[in-house]
This record gives C-alpha cells, structure tokens and sequence, in this order.
C-alpha cells in the first residue's frame, strides 16, 4: 500500500515532470523562432546578395562584406533608420527589423549599390 | 615607360572605339585619337594645337635639339598629376601600395622637366584613416614639387562626410573642398563629387557647388585655358559601375565659352581619354591597384595581374601646357 502510495506520488511527480517537460517545447519554439530571426546578406563584387530579402518582422540582419574594397550598408530613407561604419573586407553590420515595411539601401561610397529588406 | 600587356592594349583599343567621335569636326578625328591614345602605355607626349593633334614620346621629347625643344616647350606650365593611391590597402592586387607610390614620386622626381606642382586626384586613402593620410604626406614629401593641390575621393570621406578631409587638406576651400587657383594664366578648378551621395547614383557636385563654379569662371576671358579636376569622372565613363556625374553636364554648360578645357580625373584606375568640342576629358590610373576596363569582369574591383606586371599598370600623368597655343597635351607614364 505504502509502496503503491508512494508510486503514485511518483507517479505525480512524474507527471509534473513531465508537464515540466511540456514547457520546453514551447521555449524550443521560441528558440526555432529566433533561429529563423536572423537572415545574412553577402556583399559580393560590389553587389548585396540577395539584393530584395524578405523577412518576418524581428529578424535581425547580419551584411558582411566580402569585397577587397570597403562598402557601407545605408538605409535610403529619409531619415536614415540606419546606417553602417564602412566595412573593410569581413566585416559585418546588423540591424534588427522590429515593423514591417520595405526597406530600402545602398552602398553610400558606391551608390550604384542598391538593395531591399521587405519586413512582413 | 614601359609596353602595356596585350590585355592592356585590347582594353585602349575598344575604349577608344566606344568614346572617342570627332564632336566638333575639329580635326581631332579617331584615326588621329588612337596616335594620340597610343602614348598611354608608350610614353609619348600628345599635344592638340589648333584642333591639330601632335605627339611626341618622353623619350624623344629629352633627345630632341635643345632649340627645338625650347621652341615647343616655351612658356610651358607642367605639373603631374597622381591618383588613387589608396593607403592602407593591402589585398592581393597590390600588398605595397606606400612603394609603388613611392615609385611615383621618383618617377616624378626624374622627369626631365621638373613639374611645377603635384595634383592628386583622390582617394589619398583606402579607409580614411589618419595614418593613411600621414603616411601619403611622408612619401610626398620626398617629391621635388613641394606645392600639392588635393581633391577627395570617396574613400576620404569614409564615416565622417569629409570632415577630417577639409581640416588636413581644405584651408581656403568652399564648401566640401572645392577651390580655384591661377598658375601662369591658367585657371585651375578643383571640384568635390564625392560627398552626399544619393542611392542609385553617381557622383554628385550639388547645387551649391554648382553656383560656386559659375561665380567662379564668370569674370574669366573665353582665352583663358582652363583645368577642372575631380575624383569620378565628369563624363559618363561606365555609369553602370558609377563610373560618371549625375550632374556634370550642368557644370561643363558654364564651360562652353571657353577655347580650351582640360577635365582630369581618377577613380577608375586606368587611363582613358575623350575629346568632345572644347574640352578633353583624361582619367588618371592609379598607384595603387588596376581596375577592369569599363564592363570587362562582374565588378569595378581591383584587378589581379602578375607582380611583375604591376607597375606597367600603375601610373602617373604629366600635363604639359603650352602658353598661348590654347592646348595641353598630356602623356601618361607607367612606373616600370
């Protein structure tokens, strides 16, 4: 008796083990979600890569640049939501997109240089 | 001096085609531009006398019969100019970027005629950083031209919109850093395109500058010969690299009165040239890297060659004016 109280007491707390260990999916989720929050664009032969990126809002976007000259990564927006120091060969800027909208860029020293963050 | 590589010479060869019409009907016709195109790796010295295209090489320039040499230098003004030395740049292309600008200045300092002054035509630096500058100001100051008349690249207004480039170059410039100066009759413009500039442009003067530089020739004679340069090109080169000036078109319109313009510039890392009515447009190389010519490889980026071939594509230009014949011939001279 003692030992079938005692087993299901273990049996509850095994439970709530186990409902503790429901909560993790959830946090994995959270943890798949911030995984997908982050997107790369690659600055190659004087090109952002992808040039048009679409993204869900929260994502955070890491350029580097891997050019043998210097780029910057310079919002088109007036005001400017944000801009880079140059980047010399391997180096990287973010930015986190919390809105949704277009966003536009370029490179401020090759302004040929154009690109886009659509942010849903 | 030394013989351009075949690629080189390819590369003239099609610029040439592509650029070169005789907008005037002024004589200098293509056939005529490619004699004159051919001092760019050669070394010869090009001169367009009353719409008369005559070149000479350096070398024979120095072997020519003193009197006749007087003759056609006579009253001369020379300067060289420099370009894109980019300090601090240190990839594959070219590792030694402060010793082929070092090669530059002795290969100035060896010019038989010992130019007056020093231009250099921008991005003095690579990432805008004071050492850059510091230590172009070290290797030019071993140059035998003590006068140097400076203009920005884009490279020189990295992170602070050129702030640091007015304090160590700007004294007694308008604006960004442009200015004006006479030598010798001669007036020189000095114009800053590499600021403010807006995406999916080029390079830009602005309207401000733009009202300066018409001020500026307003009182001048239509005689008066004039030498306007700027880092990016004032022509479109290659405006898909970005290689032009949005708004150039509008500073040359306060040109049009006067007989002889010379535009000089740099950023593309190569020599080309163009002659379109009164003024001729001349794009320095660099001392620094090589760049491909306008559409030849995915990128402007700098270009690989051999390291043995390196200083036959880097370079100085050394302009010539003879007073009173309304010309400048300029002859370009690789550092080999």
């Amino acid at each position: 008796m003692r030992r079938s109280v005692s087993f299901a007491v273990l049996s509850a707390l095994g439970l709530l083990g186990m409902s503790a260990l429901t909560a993790p999916p959830k946090n994995l989720a959270i943890l798949a979600a911030q995984k997908a929050e982050t997107a790369e664009v690659k600055i190659d032969n004087f090109s952002f890569g992808p040039a048009t990126l679409t993204v869900p809002a929260g994502t955070t976007v890491t350029w580097t640049n891997r050019d043998d000259i210097p780029h910057t990564v310079t919002s088109s927006d007036d005001p400017k939501l944000f801009k880079s120091k140059v980047l010399d060969t391997d180096e990287k800027f973010s930015f986190t997109f919390s809105k949704a909208g277009t966003y536009s860029y370029f490179c401020s020293i090759h302004p040929k240089m154009t690109a886009k963050v659509i942010v849903q | 001096m030394s013989l351009k590589t075949t690629s080189q010479e390819a590369h003239s060869e099609n610029s040439q085609n592509q650029l070169v019409y005789d907008h005037n009907h002024d004589g200098v016709d293509r056939r005529g531009f490619l004699k004159c195109m051919a001092w760019a790796g050669t070394g010869a010295f090009c001169v367009i006398r009353g719409g008369v295209l005559r070149s000479y090489s350096l070398g024979r320039l120095a072997e020519m019969d003193p009197t006749e040499r007087a003759k056609e230098m006579a009253g001369e003004l020379s300067f060289a100019q420099i370009s894109d030395s980019h300090m601090g740049f240190n990839k594959a292309a070219n590792p030694d970027v402060a010793g082929t600008l070092k090669a530059a200045v002795d290969k100035i300092n060896g010019l038989a005629v010992a130019p007056e002054f020093l231009l250099h035509t921008g991005d003095i630096s690579h990432l805008s950083k004071p050492e850059e500058f510091d230590t172009v100001e070290q290797i030019l100051r071993d140059a035998k031209p003590k006068d140097i008349f400076y203009v920005p690249g884009e490279h020189d207004v990295l992170n602070d919109n050129g702030q640091q480039f007015l304090e160590r170059y700007g004294k007694g410039s308008k604006g960004a850093g442009w200015y004006s100066f006479d030598k010798k009759g001669v007036h020189f413009i000095g114009l800053v395109n590499v600021v403010n500039l807006k995406a999916g442009g080029l390079g830009t003067l602005g309207q401000e500058q733009l009202a300066w530089l018409e001020n500026d020739v307003k009182p001048l004679q239509p005689s008066t010969p004039l030498v306007v340069f700027a880092h990016i090109p004032l022509w479109s080169v290659y405006p898909e690299w970005g290689w032009g000036t949005d708004d150039s078109a509008q500073a040359l319109s306060y040109l049009k009165k006067f007989g002889s313009v010379t535009v000089l510039n740099g950023h593309i890392h190569q020599t080309l040239q163009k002659v379109e009515g009164n003024v001729t447009f001349h794009t320095a190389a660099s001392t620094a890297f090589p760049q491909p010519a306008p559409g030849k490889a995915d990128s402007p980026g700098p270009m690989k060659v051999p390291a043995e071939q390196l200083k036959s594509v880097l370079g100085i230009t050394d302009v010539n004016f003879v007073r009173g014949k309304q010309a400048l011939g300029l002859v370009d001279s690789t550092l080999a």
